[in-house]
């Protein structure tokens, strides 16, 4: 037998997931996660996953982790002692950022953070021009200051970010061989290798965030390879905000790559649960505690994007001119809104009922937890209206208080509005549903996708719970939850391929491009990949290179990113990406101009190192539906108000099992909802399906 | 926040059903935002941002601004109630286009695209985009001359139909792009708009289709209601008061014969709170001026708006639409610097003057209201205009950059160096791309030593930038205030330095041009911005010794300055 095994740290727990490579069989471990030093935890929840499950460390064929070490250094500030090195004239490039506030009236708004102070930012004397050509030679003398002043400060890790490097790599290079010379254990970053990009600040963000975190992501991956190791576990792989996973070495050359790494996961987890249910296009959806997020999946392809901000709080919106710093690194495309479980319900001076962004989060918690929380939650709300059980035992110990639950929500929302209990906690749900709806309604039919022809896939520990519903709001017809929602995302570790993503800027009119040029820029990129391939040691029957290219109308300013046709480049294969970027914006924004020439701006080289192919699924129960049937009890839905729902136990049902609702199906760790006229088929794999049979 | 709180008569809907269509009406405004900014073709909308999306109702009345420019605040009703009030009567797929700073515009370069949103032959109400075009046509490329009627400004158009039911008028496309310069880049900005209108009409039939008209209808006139409601109770939460504040104006640009230096105006403003309203008056301000610094009484409104919203709503809660400011009432003399009568020229005051009048109200209001205002920010948008012919390409260009100085020091925290402040939020342009697009090389973009007031809480610094004009010559123009009124500091702060442009002739001679108007540079000259820093809160002597010592280390503050201003040796 041989197992997959994947480690997620999340804010509360560290979850373990296995799969079983023949036979798909899955388990998860969960233990406390341990913030002083995570790797602890991680240690602690494979030696436990290991021996709960009988299975010994030679028998583990790969291990892979989803880290949040990149991200909690940018938040809590305690990334490394980093320098920045500019070109003459550009050294504030990291403060002068886009020059726009993220809150236009908030007149109390703290400056954007800064991850390296000013006087850690240092100029030297060079400049290229639009066209690539030197206009200021390198000052080498101006090098040496750089290194004198890293060594008198002690510098941890330094960024090298130039004026139009991206056309011209030469004096990054020239620094970057007299610093790593100089400067021995000291990380040193090129944009150019980093991010061969169009745009200074951007590419000049990017690298500092891998200054900034790549001497911590360094000593954590250290430490926990070693200690894996020692048990006997396989190379340590990292999970990348791209989905895909990376080896150690790898990661160190791109910290960046290992920013969100976790959510990234659990869409991972539904392609691939689309992929063994032959649903290619999916909605995956993950809500919990805190935050909801949405994913979209396409012909089984994870949509990704390379606008994204760590650190910052603008990522719940469309619109980043944010606060946080950008990286533009393909970050799986995921919208995220503050609603979880915890969110706070509320009446605002006009009137209105909110939810959020206010939460309860682990402490207090819900009201209903009874540790001192006094503010109706949307967990309350479930509770009140009977979705959730109120004879449940918190984490087993501790009784929920419904009547507490029930009081809030007359105090705080019933009682002002002048209505009964039931309508306010429906119109928490109401409105809560509707903007988790918006998450889903921004990555499909804001992107040119018609919600209507996909699945959603609902899982995190609140995700089955509201999954209907939203489908409802958005006119999908087929909700899957996967078997475990809680820890769901974990398997997605397993169940990926090593992945790593290149780019190299080629500016140039679409119709004056030269196929050689073109093509030589790919092989170039190839190489590289290549090199990080056979390092990883995947088999070469086990590569795939995946082309692509960003163009956009030559005046515009945002890409498009359209995928290549492999092989030698040929104009055939350039007018091909004129028809689909063409075809792409009118999907996209609903019009397309024919006549304008197109600029392509990046190409784009996805390598990919392929796994073998996994199956998930739990062995489902032996149980009828009559014979799951626990009880019954009062649930208010939508549809008919208060009626009386039959409770299923889940681990009891057996392949083929079906139920109509109203119902409710109680899992380990997460609870189902099947309104009126839904109707739920459990599958052989663990699977429940639901279909919406309402008109 | 008061949970308690009796819900408003205003609101008949359900207050789940409210909020959740309340959501999608400013989510349909933000999704309008993204279409525009992704297909736009000229830097100024697709990096700067340079541009404002709303829904109204079919009286005109502003549903729900998107995020964007704070600017077009109080005067983006205006744009459509002109189109109201030109045709009155409309089908689906009207498009209207107007620019016309007396009827329903702002200046002459915001061009405003309005569409009516239907469905199923139901008018719901309109569609807008204001977005600020980088030409318009007149005599100075970018359209930002110092010409003394608003006919020299350049194309005016009043409410016109664009597209009759779907279908170009050919006859006013023409004209159009006939009237303006590198015409290629105006139509892909045009199209933008017109594909944000689409794209917000969509949600808005979504919307009636999903709830119903008669429903969507009802809660488009609650959601004003609502933000009334709010703006009036937090209003009632402060304590009444007056306060006044002057101010002057560097000048409008316009040398009378004679005169050496460009004439000085002045600006006087009375703010009286008093329970759940705030009226504020312009009376003894200055008459309109022969330059384009002239505002249109919506302008100013704006401005006042905007210092507003930053007071009694910090925290964002009151959605931006109409019906926030039935509890506002700005007044001003005809014929008036901030009330301006037709023919007088507009184009600069747009910016400058809202700026003005919105950093004033903060200065009028901190004879009460100590605690809830900020310092005098940068107080200009600091344009840059330049316009010739590009020595690689042989095609002409017109190129339009806002470069930002400080965020005004506030009561408890300084100020931000080098971000948009108050009316304003406009994103720079990329150099890498600016210098990819037209014939200049940028040589410094950086934060200005010195230049944030200091305080207890110092001013936000403002931003050094340097161009080299490169081939061939370059026809330029520049948008600037508080050069010699440098923005103001409170409460014993000191004010942050002032605006400086200096033109540096390839034969070595300098030039210090007025603060508005056009001139030309040779090819190796260059032009140097010295943006303003925002004025300090509080006496230096009272700086934190750590905070000093920080700015320091830094450079942010120099040594001489430290002992200057605050008094201590570094």
């Amino acid at each position: 037998m041989s197992w997959r095994v994947g480690v997620d740290i999340g804010g509360t727990f560290t979850d373990v997931a296995l799969v079983d490579e023949e036979t798909g069989q899955i388990g998860i471990a969960k233990v406390p996660t341990t913030p002083r030093d995570f790797g602890q935890g991680v240690v602690q929840g494979l030696s436990i996953a290991l021996e709960e499950h009988g299975i010994a460390a030679s028998n583990v064929s790969l291990l892979s982790h989803a880290t949040t070490v990149v991200t909690n250094a940018i938040l809590e500030g305690k990334g490394a002692h980093a320098m920045l090195v500019s070109t003459k004239g550009f050294r504030d490039v990291l403060e002068l950022r886009r020059s726009s506030r993220s809150s236009l009236y908030d007149m109390f708004q703290d400056a954007p953070g800064l991850l390296i102070p000013r006087y850690c930012r240092l100029e030297v004397n060079e400049r290229l021009d639009a066209a690539g050509e030197i206009v200021t030679p390198l000052d080498e003398g101006d090098i040496d200051a750089v290194i004198s002043f890293a060594k008198e400060n002690k510098i941890e890790a330094i960024a090298v970010s130039l004026m139009f490097s991206f056309l011209n790599d030469v004096h990054e290079r020239r620094i970057g061989e007299k610093l790593r010379a100089a400067l021995p254990g000291v990380p040193i970053f090129l944009s150019s290798e980093v991010l061969p990009e169009i745009r200074e600040f951007e590419r000049a963000s990017t690298t500092a965030v891998c200054a900034y975190v790549g001497p911590i992501l360094e000593s954590y991956l250290q430490r926990l390879a070693a200690a894996t190791g020692e048990m006997g576990l396989p190379d340590l792989y990292v999970m990348g905000s791209s989905g895909g996973v990376f080896d150690v070495a790898e990661g160190l050359k791109m910290p960046a790559m290992a920013i969100e790494s976790g959510p990234a996961a659990g869409v991972i987890a539904a392609a691939l649960i689309g992929q063994q249910l032959n649903k290619p296009n999916l909605l995956s959806f993950d809500m919990g505690g805190t935050t909801a997020k949405a994913s979209l999946i396409k012909d089984g392809i994870v949509e990704t994007t390379s606008e994204y901000e760590v650190g910052g709080d603008g990522n719940a919106n469309r619109w980043m001119n944010g606060t946080g710093h950008p990286i533009r690194v393909p970050v799986i495309d995921l919208a995220e809104v503050s609603a979880g479980g915890g969110s706070i319900a509320w009446i605002d001076p006009g009137g209105s009922l909110k939810v959020g962004p206010k939460s309860a989060g682990a402490e207090p918690g819900p009201v209903c937890y009874d540790a001192g929380g006094t503010e109706p939650t949307v967990t309350d709300c479930n509770l009140t209206l009977g979705y959730l059980d109120s004879n449940a035992l918190l984490a087993g110990r501790l009784a929920i208080r419904a009547d507490k639950a029930k009081v809030a929500i007359d105090e705080h929302l019933a009682n002002p509005l002048g209505i009964g209990s039931d309508a306010a906690a429906a119109g928490v749900l109401n409105v809560v549903n509707a903007s988790m709806a918006e998450a889903l309604r921004i990555v499909s039919v804001e992107r040119g996708h018609d919600a209507r022809e996909f699945s959603l896939v609902a899982f995190g520990g609140a995700g089955p719970m509201h999954a209907a519903e939203l489908a409802g709001e958005l006119g999908i017809r087929e909700v899957i939850i996967p078997p475990i929602p809680g820890g769901f995302s974990a398997l997605g570790l397993v169940a990926t391929d090593l992945k790593r993503d290149y780019v190299k800027t080629h500016f140039i009119p679409l119709d004056q491009a030269d196929p050689a040029a073109v093509n030589a820029a790919y092989a170039e990129m190839e190489a590289s990949a290549k090199e990080m391939l056979r390092a990883a040691k995947i088999p070469e029957k086990d590569w795939v290179m995946e082309r692509s290219a960003d163009l956009r109308y030559g005046r515009q300013a945002y890409e498009l990113t359209v995928p290549a046709r492999a092989g030698d480049v040929t104009p055939d294969i350039l007018a091909e990406l004129a028809q689909l970027f063409h075809e792409k914006h009118r999907l996209t924004y609903g019009h397309d101009n024919p006549d304008e020439t197109i600029q392509m701006v990046n190409l784009r080289l996805t390598a990919i190192g392929r796994f073998d192919e996994i199956e998930l699924g739990l062995g489902g129960g032996t149980g009828t539906s009559a014979e799951a049937q626990k009880g019954s009890r009062s649930v208010w839905f939508r549809q008919g108000g208060r009626q009386d729902c039959a409770i299923y136990d889940c681990a009891k049902l057996a392949t083929a099992a079906e139920i109509s609702g109203p119902a409710v199906i109680e899992a380990v760790d997460s609870t189902i909802v099947i309104p009126p006229g839904w109707q739920a088929r459990m599958n052989e794999t663990g699977h429940i399906l639901m279909e919406n049979n309402n008109g | 926040m008061d949970n308690t709180a009796p819900m408003s008569p205003s609101i008949r809907t359900d207050a789940a059903t409210f909020e959740v269509v309340k959501n999608s009406l400013y989510a349909a405004a933000e999704e309008m935002k993204i279409v525009l900014a992704k297909t736009a073709y000229s830097p100024l909308l697709k990096v700067a941002g340079d541009y404002s999306c709303g829904l109204f109702d079919a009286d005109g009345e502003m549903i729900a601004q998107g995020p964007d420019l704070p600017i077009h605040l109080g005067s983006m009703p205006d744009a459509v109630k002109a189109v109201i009030q030109a045709f009155g009567t409309f089908v689906d797929g009207d498009v209207f286009i107007h620019n016309d700073p007396y009827f329903g515009g702002s200046h002459l370069p915001d061009v405003n695209i309005v569409s009516p949103s239907f469905h199923q032959g139901d008018l719901l109400g309109f569609a807008c985009v204001r977005a600020h075009w980088p030409d318009v046509g007149s005599a100075t490329p970018g359209s930002y001359g110092a010409v003394t009627d608003v006919f020299g400004e350049g194309l005016r158009l009043p409410p016109v139909r664009l597209y009759a039911a779907g279908v170009l008028n050919r006859d006013v496309d023409a004209i159009i792009f006939t009237n303006v310069r590198t015409p290629d880049e105006r139509r892909g900005d045009m199209n933008a708009q017109i594909a944000a209108n689409r794209r917000g009409s969509a949600r808005l039939s979504e919307l009636a289709e999903k709830y119903g008209v008669e429903t969507l209808r009802r809660i488009m006139a609650e959601v004003m209601d609502y933000s009334e409601t709010m703006m009036r109770k937090f209003l009632l939460e402060l304590p009444d008061g007056e306060g006044r504040f002057e101010d002057f104006c560097d000048g409008d640009g316009i040398l009378e014969p004679g005169e050496t230096e460009d004439e000085t105006f002045t600006i006087r403003m009375h703010a009286v709170k008093s329970g759940d309203s705030l009226m504020v008056d312009f009376a003894g301000s200055d008459p309109q001026v022969a330059g384009p610094m002239n505002a249109p009484l919506s302008v100013s409104t704006s401005g006042i708006y905007t210092a507003v919203k930053m007071v009694v709503d910090p925290n964002g809660m009151i959605p931006p639409n109409s019906g926030c400011w039935r509890a506002i009432t700005v007044t001003a003399p005809e014929a008036s610097v901030v009330n301006a009568s037709f023919p007088a020229p507009v184009v600069y005051a747009n910016h400058e003057m809202s700026h003005r009048v919105s950093d004033m109200l903060f200065g009028a209001l901190y004879a009460f209201l100590p605690e809830r205002v900020m310092a005098c920010s940068q107080g200009t948008s600091s344009v840059l205009t330049l316009g010739g012919v590009d020595y690689r390409t042989g095609e002409s260009y017109v190129s339009y950059e806002s470069i930002k100085g400080g965020f005004g020091a506030r009561p408890t925290k300084d100020g931000i160096n080098c971000v948009a402040a108050g009316i304003s939020n406009m994103m720079n342009t990329p150099i890498e791309v600016l210098e990819m697009s037209f014939p200049v090389r940028v040589e410094e973009y950086s934060v200005l030593t010195d230049s944030g007031g200091a305080g207890q809480y110092r001013g936000g610094c403002g931003a050094r930038r340097v161009w080299r004009i490169l081939g061939n010559q370059t026809r330029g123009a520049v948008c600037c205030e508080r050069s010699k009124s440098a923005p103001f500091g409170l409460a014993g702060g000191q004010a942050g330095s002032p605006m400086r442009i200096t033109l540096e002739d390839p034969d070595g001679g300098i030039r210090h041009p007025l603060s508005k108007g056009a001139f030309t540079v040779a090819a190796e000259g260059r032009i140097v911005f010295e943006v303003p820093g925002s004025g300090g809160y509080g006496p230096a002597s009272k700086r934190d010794p750590a905070a000093l010592a920080d700015d320091l280390k830094n450079g942010y503050v120099s040594e001489e300055a430290a002992k200057s201003d605050y008094g201590v040796d570094g």
